[in-house]
């Protein structure tokens, strides 16, 4: 026997989930039971409420529907197109069919006895997995499981040969740490530290509790000038207290230590704090060997550039360490600290070349002070590729006379700054929402009465500007002014809760997609026209619905969405699934934005649906499932009924 | 001598194999032309042959497919290579790929034509080009038993159909109803084709979408699939 026909089932079997987790000869003998089914358009495979057929059903060609027949509109659940599975209750329940299963147009069905799939499903969990999560959608920890899974199938074969995603794998001890007491003279240590051929040593007192520490770089600039005298102790050059952190730290939390603390060495102890045994020592070029490329370095380098040109080329060796990141599946949160840390590390050393350009605003011989705020993604530590600039800025109050001057001055200092961001590559805002517009260049005074007209009167375009501007992050200069501002807003909230309402109402006026789908929802018409908005229709729906449930729960200081929705999932334990969903699925949409933005050299928020494969689709439809379930708690929570 | 000592001494030197008797015995209900599609069992099926030839060339396998009911049991589907005296040439062994190694698996013609009508009982039979097919049928069971028996089923060409769906002359070209052409155009993969089993299911998915836009132009009974003037 040739087995011709089950092949071909088995071709099309073999990359679709959870089929691809089946050995090649379980498979074959499962496509030579296959039952093909022809349905006629309309024609009802299972009807509710029917007891369950000996079959489980996937979609080879066409589209079933799945109606609720008993709901008075006769809603439509699901819809299934090529390579979905429906109909598995039978599989995992012995219930009767809960929705109708109707065929939306000629369709094409692989039918699996149920009996023969069972014999062959106990030797692999995973695929009774799979279909479990996609029974029960809301089995969070299983769909994360899966989506590793699914995910591997993705990943080229080299990346597959490791067990471990790369930014997690852990120092455990680091390098043996090279020590010696703080009385070991300097040139005594010096010898210690070339026969080990290490750049650093640890400086421990005689319980092994780290002191200090002092590298390569202390010798060369307290040493070598001949500041110190090298007889004396190692005490007297040594950095100290040391930063310190518990063995077993993850690679990308040892970078964003470095990178917070400004240090390039991290020392390892036994309860990770100073007054514990040191136990080992991580450098950031250690770091660097084991990723190949290095984020410290570039903000360094950001840090120390005069000139626009070099910032240009800087924030494209960002944009390869993302696509770096994203190949290797790197976590989402991850990249994007990183990434925001560097977009930070830009717009400051932009807005020092324009200060300096500038000079000082004085007046009587005291400088006035400013902040520059973060918008919208950025004001989220959400930016992984470059989009729209979206910012403003805040000064100190001026008496009146000196008004019209400092505006002016930080009118010019704003526009010198964002067009230094255009050319790194962040567009100007179409709808200028920038610093450089007269209407987001203001005093403190006139941006507390800017958010309190918006949160007393709340027209639609209050609320749209809400949504950018509540996500709001200093991101250099004075502070103070920032905070002063986000205090005034959450004291006008208080005040006036109904605007919380229209915030909620317009959190919940994008009606989630029922399901990524062959027959797409894309844009209708213009420069867009059939492609998908996942800004539009998958993570702002997120976004906008993290924003109102935390200002509802008076929390400030956390713009990022993941935060927001961990935040969310610890003060309202009864909801945390679907929080944590949420950031399950707003993570997924980051990456497929990311990389489809990398693909086409755009922003990656609109992409055509057409060159997603079955596993993304999958992927993104399930992400889906907690958009519609965070409106309905909204709706419910502020009984947006009434509103409407 | 009345008739029928006549016909039984006629029949001394050809006596009827059991295997045919068996066969002709499932005819003793022929799927009635009123009998409408769900209700009959149709088979689906094609030959591999040396060449076009029905008088020269042979059959090299043959592959089908049942469907009842619109549906399609693949653990039910019938496959089977034919053993081999003639000389593989490089024409038919690039056409079919059946290169002299597959024949490991093969049975004798005897053996295949025999579960090939065990297979089929009275089924209405499906193929694109389904008379070529029967011919070589036919013509293998008369160089097995040197008798003229003859396939009795009713038989439907996919052809037929396509060119009722499709009028010939008017926005259609003859090749463009071939076998190749009407799977593309109906979104058939043509994986496993030039194979009789890889044909066998093509022509079967084919002539259920074929059998469901003439269904949409009234209710289709056997007798009017039958039916070849149009």
């Amino acid at each position: 026997m040739q087995n011709i026909i089950p092949r071909r089932i088995y071709d099309f079997l073999k990359n679709l989930p959870p089929f691809h987790l089946i050995a090649e000869e379980d498979l074959l003998s499962l496509a030579k039971k296959v039952v093909v089914q022809y349905k006629k358009k309309d024609e009802v495979v299972f009807k509710q409420g029917e007891s369950p057929s000996p079959y489980f059903y996937l979609v080879h060609e066409g589209a079933i529907h799945l109606i609720d027949n008993e709901s008075p509109e006769k809603t439509l659940v699901d819809k299934y197109d090529e390579g979905d599975l429906f109909g598995i209750r039978p599989l995992l329940a012995t219930e009767n069919y809960a929705l109708t299963a109707v065929a939306n147009e000629e369709s094409l069905l692989y039918a699996f006895r149920i009996r023969d799939f069972k014999e062959i499903w106990v030797h692999y969990p995973k695929v009774t997995l799979y279909l479990a999560s996609t029974f029960a959608a809301d089995a969070r920890s299983k769909s994360v499981e899966l989506d590793m899974e699914v995910n591997q199938v993705k990943i080229d074969k080299n990346t597959l040969k490791e067990t471990h995603l790369i930014e997690i794998q852990a120092f455990n001890k680091g390098k043996a740490p090279v020590c010696c007491s703080p009385n070991t003279s300097i040139k005594e240590s010096a010898k210690i530290m070339s026969q080990n051929e290490v750049g650093s040593i640890i400086i421990i007192n005689e319980l092994n509790h780290p002191l200090g520490i002092v590298t390569d770089k202390d010798f060369r600039h307290k040493v070598v000038t001949g500041n110190y005298d090298l007889d004396e102790p190692i005490s007297t050059i040594m950095s100290s207290p040391v930063v310190t952190a518990l063995p077993g730290l993850s690679m990308a939390d040892a970078q964003i230590k470095m990178i917070q603390q400004k240090i390039h060495h991290l020392c390892l102890t036994e309860d990770g704090s100073p007054s514990s045994k040191v136990v080992g020592v991580v450098s950031e070029h250690d770091l660097m060997v084991l990723q190949g490329t290095d984020p410290g370095i570039i903000i360094r380098e950001i840090e120390r550039s005069t000139e626009v040109s070099q910032l240009i080329k800087l924030r494209e060796r960002a944009e390869n360490l993302l696509e770096n990141y994203l190949k290797r599946q790197v976590s989402i949160s991850f990249i994007s600290n990183i990434i925001s840390e560097i977009n930070d590390a830009l717009i400051v050393r932009s807005l020092e070349i324009s200060v300096q350009k500038a000079g000082p605003l004085k007046f009587n011989g005291k400088e006035v002070s400013f902040c520059w705020l973060g918008l919208g993604s950025e004001g989220r530590k959400e930016q992984l590729l470059r989009t729209d600039q979206d910012n403003a800025l805040v000064f100190e109050d001026v008496v009146e006379e000196n008004y019209e001057t400092a505006k002016a001055y930080f009118l010019e200092l704003a526009t010198q700054t964002t067009q230094i961001l255009k050319e790194c590559g962040f567009d100007f805002c179409p709808a200028e929402m920038m610093a450089r517009n007269p209407k987001w260049c203001l005093s403190l005074s006139e941006w507390k009465k800017q958010f309190s007209k918006w949160i007393m009167e709340p027209t639609p375009q209050a609320v749209l500007n809400s949504a950018i501007f509540f996500d709001f992050r200093p991101i250099y200069g004075n502070e103070n002014l920032s905070n002063a501002l986000s205090r005034h807003i959450f004291n006008e909230m208080e005040h006036q809760s109904l605007f919380i309402s229209y915030l909620a109402k317009s959190a919940v006026e994008r009606p989630p997609l029922l399901t990524f789908f062959r027959n797409f929802v894309v844009e209708k018409s213009g420069e867009h026209k059939d492609e998908f908005d996942i800004k539009g229709r998958a993570m702002m729906p997120l976004a906008d619905a993290a924003r109102v449930l935390i200002l509802n729960e008076k929390m400030q200081g956390i713009n990022n969405t993941i935060h927001r929705f961990e935040k969310l999932a610890e003060l309202d334990p009864a909801n945390k699934e679907l929080f944590e969903q949420a950031i399950d699925s707003y993570e997924l949409f980051m990456r497929y934005r990311a990389l489809h933005g990398l693909e086409n050299q755009d922003s990656g928020r609109y992409f055509n649906p057409m060159i997603l494969n079955k596993i993304e689709r999958l992927n993104l439809r399930n992400s889906f499932r907690p958009i519609g379930a965070l409106q309905t708690l909204i709706a419910t929570r502020f009984q947006l009924a009434y509103l409407r | 001598m009345d008739f029928f000592n006549f016909y039984k001494n006629k029949r001394k030197e050809e006596t009827i194999p059991d295997f045919w008797k068996e066969y002709l015995s499932s005819f003793e209900h022929m799927p009635s032309k009123k009998d409408s599609i769900e209700k009959i069992r149709f088979v689906c099926f094609d030959t591999e042959t040396t060449g076009l030839q029905i008088s020269s060339d042979q059959i090299l396998s043959i592959g089908a497919v049942g469907i009842e009911n619109w549906t399609i049991d693949i653990s039910e589907s019938f496959e089977c290579i034919l053993d081999q005296e003639y000389e593989a040439t490089e024409e038919n062994i690039s056409i079919h790929g059946l290169l002299p190694k597959l024949r490991n698996h093969s049975i004798s013609e005897t053996m295949a034509l025999k579960s090939f009508l065990a297979y089929i009982k009275n089924s209405v039979l499906v193929g694109h080009h389904v008379a070529f097919d029967i011919g070589m049928i036919n013509k293998s069971l008369y160089g097995m038993t040197g008798q003229k028996l003859k396939l009795r089923n009713q038989a439907i060409d996919t052809l037929n159909l396509a060119k009722r769906l499709f009028p010939l002359g008017y926005h259609f070209r003859a090749e463009e109803l071939s076998l190749d052409q009407l799977a593309k155009e109906n979104k058939i993969s043509l994986s496993g084709r030039h194979t009789a089993s890889g044909d066998a299911y093509i022509t079967a998915i084919l002539f259920l979408k074929l059998l469901s836009k003439l269904q949409k132009r009234g209710n289709y009974t056997l007798g009017s699939l039958l039916r070849t003037k149009f």
